[in-house]
């Protein structure tokens, strides 16, 4: 299997494109910090974009103002991926995106004068819906026909690249845009910390002493093109993305299995469907939030899938943040990046492996290793597990 | 009568919707979460966690000091009492 | 083209368990409420005592379903939903405003849009695809157009559906963004097994699925989709519809055929009601054989249009 991707966009933390994320991933300059932007605690840990409403509203040059965080995020990384393409009959052109909590920066907004009897603003709930937040960036960038919205918790980003190869795999549409886009709200913020595992300090992914996730916010969109399509937009091949796949875990509603039973089915499936050999895999983007179970759950998948000769491996966590729903975008971001540069990225803030699996995450910027696949992890609530897998070969 | 477990009982069957439950189902030394008994999970767990600051005025930080505590009823009670003798 | 295997509804109408409901059901009354099975013989009550409607009514059907079909397991699970779990979404905002300290976690992991896909899993122990679509009223057709794209990649049986739950607080909402609708705002569930072959089981088959979003030449899509589909101008037995494409000449078509029903009348409003629909569609051709080609044209929103081309079993 092999579907062309011929653009990236994303906006996180970290940096407001391809090129800022790229200097940040190798100077291992973490983006998460104490809150700025959004009216929290002041202490909280976020791994917040740099850029109020306003000054996004302003630098995407948009003339409707009732517009989520969410869209803005996205919108802006739609954008860097779409480029130069121009729309043509000819092409079949759609959009895919993921969000866990869509307009929900706004709704909050509503709901708190809503509560306090405070002349609530009803127009602020046009944006809740998470389709909504698509149709926005759809509308901006003048795409009409196929628009979806995938919201799966934390592998959503992953599934709607899984979906966009499908569609083009069959013949259904020429090119789409596919990605996630989340916004930082005091929902997840608040839901993270109801389950105990939001860290208060910096999140230490696969580390013995980890504690719990630090959220991030952000977006990243890649542009999907079958051939035809290149042929008529003229569009490079950056990359492929050969294999996917997506498996329940069916164990419990937030915590994975101790035998890591949906991400092994995910990420042996991903690997078979591409066609390229498990010891063929130089590195793995690991979805690694830094909660004790995830990290220790995604370990012993490691372990089921590659036995011995684990490839190198880290999370790009302790740099963005957890996106949510954006994660498994901005991680295919960095997972082309690791193949274009050839490239692994350090895992910050980890000492000491875990005790139980003692795995050791790759801990500062590989440049000497030769990346020809990466194997990239998403896993969500409800037991949602997702893995791609890029390549340089067609 | 023991107030403290029975108004334990009753808090456990509200904070965790234990539909069809009543307090005189749930023994003082019943093992909260074997299934054999109440068959809770590490949802409830937190959710009990809740109900120790709600109820109880008591702050649990770490979800693995609840684990001891939430065996029972009766390991409820003495860990209420505990702590309040602490402060 | 989708074998359509088995279909369970829960909805403001005695449509669960009731085949030939569609003979039956009248249009709704302002006030309706749900119909509601004994959940206590679907759902272990240990997971009960925490689901909210959307889930209660998603795992209940998709048992159903599973067992009409007469399948171990699915290969994938598909729901669709326009607006999620509201319930548990609004009681976790509110709490989050209302609560000093600690707060109960189980209202925030509830409300994420893949909760029923999640549960259903979890209920009947399956560890294939896991997908949730949330594309506001063409979240169904989404759902339905991926489980076709799964059948075409090979799998056997999946199980698609849609759910959508009513709150209080959107009566006020519509009301106040001034988006009416006749027959109020319902809650339902519809949930589908599609397989890749005709089976004693099979009720109908889906012939194409589309979503067209932000679209604005109605009339022509639908004349395309059918052209595309090889349905004359003669060729639909009966269009069943909600929103208002009827200026299109494909929805008014000929005297001699049956007259468009829109469905929202039976089904009430709520983003995903073009999954009462299709069942509603499968149920009117179990009974009357004439129907052999009925056509969904979803228009709730008039930015969506969602178009489905069922096709009788012996058509």
């Amino acid at each position: 299997m092999s579907v062309r991707i011929t653009g990236i966009g994303i906006v996180s933390a970290i940096g407001l494109s391809v090129e800022e994320n790229l200097a940040a991933l190798m100077e291992g300059r973490s983006g998460i910090g104490p809150v700025r932007i959004l009216d929290e605690a002041k202490d909280l840990l976020v791994g917040e974009v740099k850029l109020s409403n306003e000054t996004l509203i302003e630098q995407l040059g948009l003339t409707v103002k009732n517009v989520s965080r969410t869209s803005l995020l996205g919108l802006k990384a739609a954008k860097e991926a779409w480029g130069k393409s121009l729309h043509t009959p000819e092409l079949r052109t759609g959009i895919i995106s993921a969000t866990s909590v869509g307009g929900m920066d706004r709704s909050e907004i509503f709901y708190k004068d809503y509560l306090s009897e405070n002349n609530p603003d009803f127009e602020l709930l046009k944006t809740h819906d998470s389709g909504s937040t698509t149709e926005r960036i759809a509308a901006e960038l003048g795409i009409s026909g196929y628009i979806n919205t995938l919201s799966t918790a934390c592998s959503s980003g992953a599934n709607a690249i899984m979906l966009g190869a499908r569609l083009l795999l069959q013949g259904k549409l020429d090119r789409v845009l596919v990605g996630g886009s989340d916004a930082l709200t005091r929902f997840t913020i608040n839901g993270f910390r109801s389950l105990m595992i939001y860290d208060d300090a910096w999140c230490r992914p696969f580390d013995e002493s980890r504690n719990g996730l630090n959220l991030g916010e952000g977006a990243a969109f890649l542009l999907l093109e079958n051939e035809k399509s290149t042929q008529i937009s003229g569009n490079e091949t950056i990359c492929y993305v050969n294999g996917w796949a997506n498996a329940a875990d069916a164990y419990h509603q937030t915590a994975s299995s101790p035998e890591g039973t949906g991400a092994t089915l995910a990420i042996r499936h991903a690997i078979e469907k591409s066609g390229i050999s498990i010891s063929d895999i130089s590195y793995i983007n690991a979805h690694g939030t830094g909660t004790k179970n995830n990290d220790l759950s995604e370990s012993v998948a490691l372990n089921n899938v590659f036995g011995e000769h684990i490839p190198p491996f880290s999370s790009t966590k302790s740099f963005t943040g957890h996106t949510l729903a954006a994660a498994g975008a901005i991680e295919a971001v960095f997972s082309i990046l690791a193949i274009r540069h050839n490239l692994a990225y350090p895992n910050l803030n980890y000492k000491t492996e875990i005790a139980e699996t003692g795995l050791v995450p790759v801990t500062s910027l590989q440049k000497e290793l030769q990346i020809n696949a990466v194997l990239s992890n998403s896993f969500g609530f409800g037991g949602n597990n997702s893995s791609l897998v890029f390549s340089a070969i067609h | 009568m023991d107030t403290l477990k029975e108004d334990l009982k009753k808090q456990i069957i509200e904070q965790l919707n234990l539909e069809d439950i009543t307090p005189s189902d749930i023994q003082d030394d019943s093992a909260l979460f074997d299934d054999a008994g109440l068959g809770l999970d590490s949802i409830d767990a937190l959710e009990l966690i809740v109900l120790l600051e709600k109820y109880h005025g008591i702050q649990v930080t770490n979800p693995d000091e609840g684990k001891e505590a939430f065996k029972s009823v009766q390991t409820m009670a003495d860990y209420i009492r505990k702590r309040k003798g602490d402060l | 083209m989708a074998y359509i295997s088995a279909a369970s509804t829960i909805s403001h109408q005695p449509t669960f368990r009731n085949a030939g409901f569609s003979n039956v059901i009248q249009p709704l009354q302002q006030g309706s409420v749900l119909i509601s099975p004994d959940y206590k013989s679907f759902i272990e009550a240990g997971l009960l005592r925490r689901m909210s409607k959307i889930l209660r009514m998603s795992v209940a059907c998709s048992k159903d379903c599973i067992a009409q079909a007469g399948i171990d397991q699915p290969d994938a699970i598909i729901v669709g939903t326009g607006l999620g779990c509201l319930l548990d979404t609004e009681k976790f905002l509110n709490n989050s405003m209302t609560i000093e300290g600690l707060l109960p976690p189980t209202s925030f992991i509830q409300s994420t849009h893949n909760t029923m896909a999640g549960q259903i899993s979890l209920s009947i122990g399956n560890h294939g695809y896991n997908m949730t679509h949330t594309q506001n009223t063409l979240s169904f057709e989404h759902a339905v157009q991926d489980g076709m794209l799964l059948l075409n990649e090979g799998e056997e049986h999946i199980l698609v559906g849609a759910a959508d739950e009513h709150i209080e607080i959107l009566d006020e909402i519509s009301e106040k963004l001034k988006i009416n609708f006749e027959t109020g705002l319902t809650s339902a569930a519809s949930f589908f097994i599609l397989s890749n072959a005709k089976s004693e089981a099979t009720l109908a088959k889906i012939r194409d699925v589309r979503t067209i979003g932000l679209v604005t030449d109605v009339s022509a899509q639908i004349k395309a989709f059918l052209a595309e589909n090889k349905i004359g101008p003669d060729g639909l037995d009966l269009v069943l519809f909600s929103g208002k494409p009827q200026d299109s000449a494909e929805i008014s078509y000929s005297e001699n055929k049956n007259s468009p029903i829109d469905f929202t009348g039976f089904s009430g409003v709520y983003p995903t009601s073009s999954a009462f629909a299709l069942h509603f569609a499968i149920d009117k051709m179990g009974n009357n054989k004439t129907l052999k080609h009925i056509l969904i044209c979803n228009a709730l929103n008039k930015s969506n249009l969602g178009l489905t081309l069922i096709e009788s079993v012996e058509a």
